[in-house]
């Protein structure tokens, strides 16, 4: 009786064996046709997190690079866009898997590790591939420079925008002599232009779109009109919190008397309503292929310097290396490569409304003929940013804190003044936390160099 | 009980001793074989279960970070700060906020829905089909559904209903839109426990009190709802411990962010956002083990109360 049961077992066995050590065969054979296909082609992994019209115009580029490029092989994965894609950034750096080219927010590099999960930037090798500091703004260039080493190279500025309907402002005769909006210097000055529109626009619709109930919005605009203001955050070696709880009321104010005014209606979906004849937009400048695409006579300019001086909030998409044991050689060098090509190459990428970071595509006549594009390129130099401390970034701890207060005040859920208050203290802690990813604070982290 | 066993059991002891011996050599032998029959699993319970369990308590006492190198021992640090942490009792106050709201619901809806298709004579597969297959849905596909039914402008909530309630995007009805969306979701579970209870209450029950001249209502307040105890205490205690555990439909609800003003930011969002966004592993770690704590306090709470219940009843 033992025997055909020892049998049966070694048959499961030998059949279990069989199919690991095949499975395995077949994972070989995988990774080897994989490496046959592409011949002796330089393989670059490239992560993105671009999807809609962004991505549209990222694979042309990428595709325009393969044609010109045929000996290498771009592998480009798109990731959803926020959070989720910074975590698995940082997990595959941490755990030696990561691609050998990315992208990431310029706002988030400094708490991202540099040195520990991105690799430096190689200026020799960018400059082989055509790309120079001088080719850029100073002060962008220099949001990638940490510790004296260049770990996020510029793709774009991004940039929040107010976009303004010409057949609806037309009417209510606030178009200049060259077609476009006319100048506004002071909030009295703003409020009136919104007076004006509401009377001839289109009944049932908001007058201007704030993106009331979204704090990444929200808190983008705060730091918009908080910079007009001459607002800072910290002192210069992040010791010292240097938040202005006067300003910040300030500029509360004015964002909580659009809602009691009544030029907004709170949670109204501010696109659509823009398409359908809303007067006025606050939105970032990603939207000028949805407006375009509606065919809409519209324009933009960089949000109305209402407190004086010229100032609206930028961030940038930028290149960056995620860190690998091995980098170097002829892997490094082509992602190197890519990333050159795209930047210099990034008329395309302006088509979707980012304002191109490589300034000699600024003056090209391609560039010069994309309309609203022309109109908001002086954005490039008045740039409001976050501070460049570890917390800081897009969708980063410091916009996930403070972004939900700005809400609570637009919405009238509390007072301006105690908002700006609890900022302050808000602030105060984050400066004393520690970047959990080396356990100092921003004052010891250096980050800022 | 003891005595009568013994018993039964000393007679075989005067039985020969080569039968005992065969006995015990084959309890023996069962016992490896379904040792071995169990091993897989428990390879995996161990290695998925029983070790990230271990590895979490440990964690909470580090100051770990996502990259998973560097992490040093900071004791008690983590569970102090957590305790201070106005966003994590922020967040289990709304996690525990959907709890209150969905329990009762559920429990009276899927009762209702029950009777409804217990009762019902025709058609009694599409009534169960109806009530039961939002059940089967992902998280994701019904998020998603209801955040379109509920988005301001062109949703067809509102406009079923002539409405014009920011459901997604104002605090004051952000969770009950969660909520809405629970109940629609997740009541087919429950519904089929009660279904499944009805049908085992006995017929002749019914007849007696028919005979005796109890209308319908006399007989569902006095025969049904008391044959039912049991389900509807199982029914809230699931319901309870699932709604605590407040997740997938409401990020997905919120395009992954906490929702208009953090209203909607669950205790285990914020863990997560703690130890994904934040990076800090150990202190989500140390989160995640507080919130083991609470939900077992609420499941011994309830095995408790159980226990009194039955005893009383005796």
């Amino acid at each position: 009786m033992g025997r055909p049961d020892l049998n049966r077992r070694h048959l499961l066995a030998t059949a279990g064996g069989l199919a690991v050590a095949g499975s395995l065969a077949f994972a070989a054979l995988g990774t080897g046709a994989d490496a046959l296909a592409s011949g002796a082609d330089t393989r670059v992994r490239y992560w993105n997190l671009f999807s809609g019209g962004d991505g549209a115009n990222m694979i042309a580029m990428l595709d325009a690079f393969r044609k010109e490029h045929p000996g290498i092989d771009v592998k480009d994965s798109t990731l959803q866009w926020g959070n989720p894609f910074y975590t698995k950034l940082a997990m595959a750096a941490a755990g030696n898997h990561a691609p050998e080219l990315g992208v990431m927010h310029m706002g988030r590099v400094a708490g991202f590790s540099p040195g520990r999960l991105l690799d430096p930037w190689d200026e020799d090798l960018l400059a082989k591939y055509g790309v120079r500091k001088a080719d850029y703004n100073p002060a962008l260039w220099n949001r990638g420079v940490i510790d004296g080493k260049l770990y996020a190279l510029p793709l774009d500025v991004h940039v929040q925008l107010c976009f303004y309907r010409k057949d609806v402002l037309k009417k209510a005769d606030l178009l200049g002599d060259d077609g476009r909006m006319i100048q506004v210097t002071s909030t009295d000055d703003w409020f009136d232009v919104l007076k004006k529109a509401k009377t001839v626009q289109k009944k049932g619709l908001q007058t201007i779109g704030l993106w009331t109930n979204d704090q990444n919005f929200q808190w983008w605009f705060f730091v918009a009109f908080y910079t007009q203001l001459g607002g800072t955050w910290f002192d210069d070696g992040d010791t010292e919190v240097l938040f202005d709880v006067d300003k910040a009321t300030q500029v509360l104010e004015f964002f909580r008397k659009h809602v009691t005014d009544g030029y907004v209606i709170p949670g109204a979906p501010t696109g659509e309503q823009f398409i359908n004849g809303a007067p006025f937009t606050w939105e970032g400048n990603w939207s000028v292929p949805v407006f375009s695409g509606a065919k809409l006579d519209y324009g933009a300019t960089p949000l109305p310097p209402v407190f004086g001086k010229q100032a609206t909030h930028a961030e940038s998409h930028s290149f960056v290396l995620p860190h690998q044991a091995g980098r170097g050689g002829a892997t490094n060098e082509t992602a190197h490569e890519l990333a050159a090509y795209v930047v210099t190459h990034a008329v395309q990428w302006a088509a979707g409304g980012h304002i191109p970071a490589y300034t000699p595509t600024l003056s090209t006549a391609a560039y010069k003929k994309l309309t609203p594009q022309n109109e908001y390129v002086s954005a490039m130099y008045h740039q409001a940013t976050e501070p460049k401390v570890w917390f800081a970034g897009s969708t980063g701890v410091l916009a996930q804190d403070l972004g939900p207060l700005v809400v609570s005040s637009t919405m009238g859920s509390a007072k301006p003044a105690a908002v700006a208050r609890t900022m302050k203290n808000h602030l105060t802690r984050l400066l004393a936390s520690k970047n959990p990813m080396d356990g100092r604070t921003a004052a010891q982290g250096g980050a800022a160099a | 009980m003891t005595t009568s066993a013994e018993t039964v059991i000393a007679p075989a002891r005067t039985r020969t001793a080569t039968a005992t011996a065969t006995a015990t050599v084959r309890r023996n032998q069962g016992f490896q074989h379904g040792g071995w029959f169990v091993a897989p699993f428990l390879a995996l319970f161990a290695l998925f279960v029983v070790w990230p369990l271990l590895r979490g308590v440990y964690l909470s006492l580090t100051d770990a970070n996502i990259s998973g190198d560097g992490a040093n021992f900071i004791g008690l640090d983590n569970y102090r700060e957590a305790l201070h942490d106005r966003a994590m009792w922020d967040a289990l106050g709304h996690s525990a906020y959907f709890t209150l709201l969905v329990v009762p619901c559920i429990t009276v809806l899927a009762f209702l829905l029950a009777m409804l298709a217990h009762h019902i004579e025709r058609g009694k597969w599409l009534w169960r089909l109806c009530f039961f297959a939002p059940f089967l849905l992902p998280s994701t596909v019904a998020g998603n559904m209801w955040q379109w039914l509920f988005t301001q402008g062109i949703g067809l909530f509102n406009e079923t209903f002539g409405l014009t309630t920011p459901w997604l995007t104002d605090k004051s009805y952000a969770m009950l839109a969660i909520v809405i969306e629970t109940l629609w979701w997740t009541v087919g579970f429950s519904f089929l426990l009660y279904l499944a209870a009805l049908q085992g209450i006995p017929d002749h029950l019914y007849e007696a009190a028919k005979l005796d001249g109890a209308n319908a209502w006399h007989r569902t307040v006095h025969i049904t709802l008391p044959m039912l105890r049991h389900i509807t205490g199982l029914v809230i205690a699931l319901q309870a411990l699932a709604s605590l555990q407040l997740f997938d439909q409401a990020v997905v609800m919120m395009d992954f962010g906490p929702g208009p003003e953090l209203s909607t930011r669950s205790f285990v969002q914020y863990t997560l956002e703690q130890g994904f966004t934040s990076y800090r592993v150990g202190y989500a770690s140390a989160m995640s083990v507080i919130f083991f704590v609470i939900i077992a306090a609420v499941a011994l709470a309830r095995m408790a109360l159980l226990r009194n219940r039955e005893e009383g009843t005796r």
